[in-house]
């Protein structure tokens, strides 16, 4: 590929689309206690509601 | 290639970018991302909206098509046959409003961002969080795909083709839509397989169903259906899992993304958003009003719906409303495992590529993303050796992966509504109000189903109920 075509190639991506800039990480976000606590929350929630489904699921099988 | 000419006024000129940027790296996904968005750029100019929504659609009418996938086409079918037109009929409409609101906001967020669902979690809200989330999907993904090789099963079995066409089937057309190296190319062959989705339909208006009865049914949301409180749970639980997932999520944020949508093209995306909507409620409601011609005959308990380890819905179909009908529901189960696995296996390469910081695009040779092509099939050549495993509970997996789909989803729900309420990302294209409201509604709504069907199967389970 010549610049002149890598140039207009360019020009048709928004600057933050190239693969350079989506490469670098985005700043990671701190979270505070209660969300920390909400978060946790729901993911505790959701693992004892698949554990839950999983038995059901395996015990259904055995009949 | 000829630079564009004249440029919209809010954007600077050619020659203004060309003189203020620095000359970045540009890769052969950078280039092959840029030739599609030339396609657009010039749609625009030349004012050709046909072609510019012709350019702009594909990942939410693919996630909406995607997710009508052969359990839930079967869950549909299955309600369809034990309680007829009623209350679920509606029902279904309700939730694919869910989930045009679930995925407009991925959309919203892939095109902002330009980044896909695993990374931006991964980055924003630490490692921890990004692999739960990435986990939950491999495992919802890997349980559904495995579903998905059985709708196709059950439509070929129509046919007197074997498990082993099924998974042969199956693994080809994932390998033979990863060549060519440009997500374009993989989006069209996508979205033409997906319009035979319509078959459903087809097959619904072939059985003649009582038009009045479904007017009165959409209408009214009645009868409402009776018996187990467990059954009617589950099929709750499954026709959630059946319209909005977490693989639905990751595919149109990553998808958005590779895809090269910008916030120009919001308003195409959105447009792309229902439009799979409403053409995967459509399709869905064929399938239930389809599988009602079962009901006056013993509904899912009728014995020929059983075969196949209970999913022969197109032999039953066969001897209720004749060969028509049943010919097409085989092949829109065919058609409809056939998308999902496609979609899901990239979904998998999406989240694989992502949480792993590697290359994750369509848009790049297999030599260049090793990882996202190698989960894409290794996905689907897992879910394919399943099926051939002589007496695994077949069936019973399709039903409870929309299950375990909906129990999972609550959690990328929420990082979901996170990012698309994080103005240091979003900026003016942040959630408003009233998205948040919805959005937050269906979050406590699927929750309640998930747990509800959960709790209560665990507790009949272990006899305490």
């Amino acid at each position: 590929m010549t610049e002149a075509e890598r140039q207009e190639l360019v020009m048709f991506l928004e600057r933050d689309q190239l693969v350079v800039d989506t490469s670098q990480p985005v700043q990671r976000l701190r979270f505070s206690p209660t969300m920390k606590i909400a978060l946790w929350a729901l993911r505790v929630f959701v693992l004892v509601v698949s554990a839950m489904v999983i038995y059901t699921f395996v015990s259904q099988l055995g009949h | 290639m000829t630079p564009p000419a004249a440029l919209p006024l809010e954007e600077p000129t050619v020659a203004e970018r060309a003189i203020t940027l620095p000359r970045p790296a540009l890769t052969p996904e950078d280039a092959a991302r840029s030739r599609d968005r030339f396609r657009v750029h010039n749609a625009r100019k030349h004012n050709r909206r046909w072609y510019l929504i012709w350019l702009l659609v594909g990942p939410g009418i693919l996630a909406m098509l995607g997710e009508n996938d052969g359990p839930s086409m079967i869950s549909y079918a299955t309600t369809g046959a034990t309680y007829g037109l009623g209350f679920f009929l509606p029902f279904i409409l309700v939730t694919f409003a869910m989930a045009i609101v679930c995925q407009e906001m991925a959309m919203r967020v892939g095109a902002v961002t330009h980044r896909g669902f695993g990374q931006l979690v991964l980055e924003r809200f630490g490692r921890m969080w990004g692999w739960f989330a990435a986990g939950d999907l491999i495992v919802t993904n890997l349980v559904t795909l495995v579903a998905e090789f059985v709708a196709i099963r059950v439509g070929l079995s129509f046919f007197h083709l074997g498990a082993g066409v099924a998974a042969l089937l199956g693994v080809v057309l994932v390998v033979f839509t990863l060549s060519g190296g440009r997500y374009w190319r993989w989006e069209r062959i996508v979205l033409g397989m997906a319009i035979f989705n319509g078959l459903f339909l087809l097959a619904a208006i072939l059985t003649k169903p009582h038009w009045g009865s479904v007017g009165h049914s959409l209408l009214t949301a009645s009868p409402f259906p009776g018996g187990s409180f467990n059954t009617l749970l589950l099929l709750v639980a499954s026709t959630i899992g059946a319209t909005v997932t977490p693989w639905m999520i990751f595919f149109q944020q990553s998808a958005s993304a590779d895809k090269g949508l910008t916030p120009s093209d919001l308003r195409h995306g959105r447009y792309d958003t229902v439009a799979g909507g409403i053409l995967a409620a459509l399709f869905g409601c064929g399938a239930l009003i389809a599988g009602a011609a079962l009901f006056g005959h013993g509904g899912a308990g009728f014995a020929p719906t059983r075969g196949l380890a209970g999913a022969g819905f197109p032999g039953a179909l066969k001897l209720v409303s004749g060969n028509a009908v049943a010919t097409l529901f085989a092949l829109g189960l065919i058609e409809a495992g056939a998308v999902a696995i496609l979609t899901i296996s990239a979904s998998t390469g999406y989240a694989v590529g992502e949480c792993l910081g590697v290359a994750h695009s369509f848009n790049n040779s297999a030599g260049k993303a090793r990882l996202f092509y190698g989960a894409n099939i290794g996905a689907a050549a897992i879910a394919a050796a399943i099926i051939l495993i002589p007496g695994a509970p077949l069936l019973s997996i399709a039903l409870n992966a929309n299950v375990l789909a909906t129990v999972l989803l609550p959690v990328a729900l929420v990082f979901l509504i996170m990012l698309a309420n994080d103005r240091e990302l979003m900026g003016k294209w942040a959630n408003r109000t009233a998205t948040n409201t919805a959005a937050l509604a269906i979050v406590a709504f699927i929750s309640i189903c998930g747990a509800a069907y959960g709790i209560d199967s665990f507790l009949q389970t272990v006899h305490i109920i």
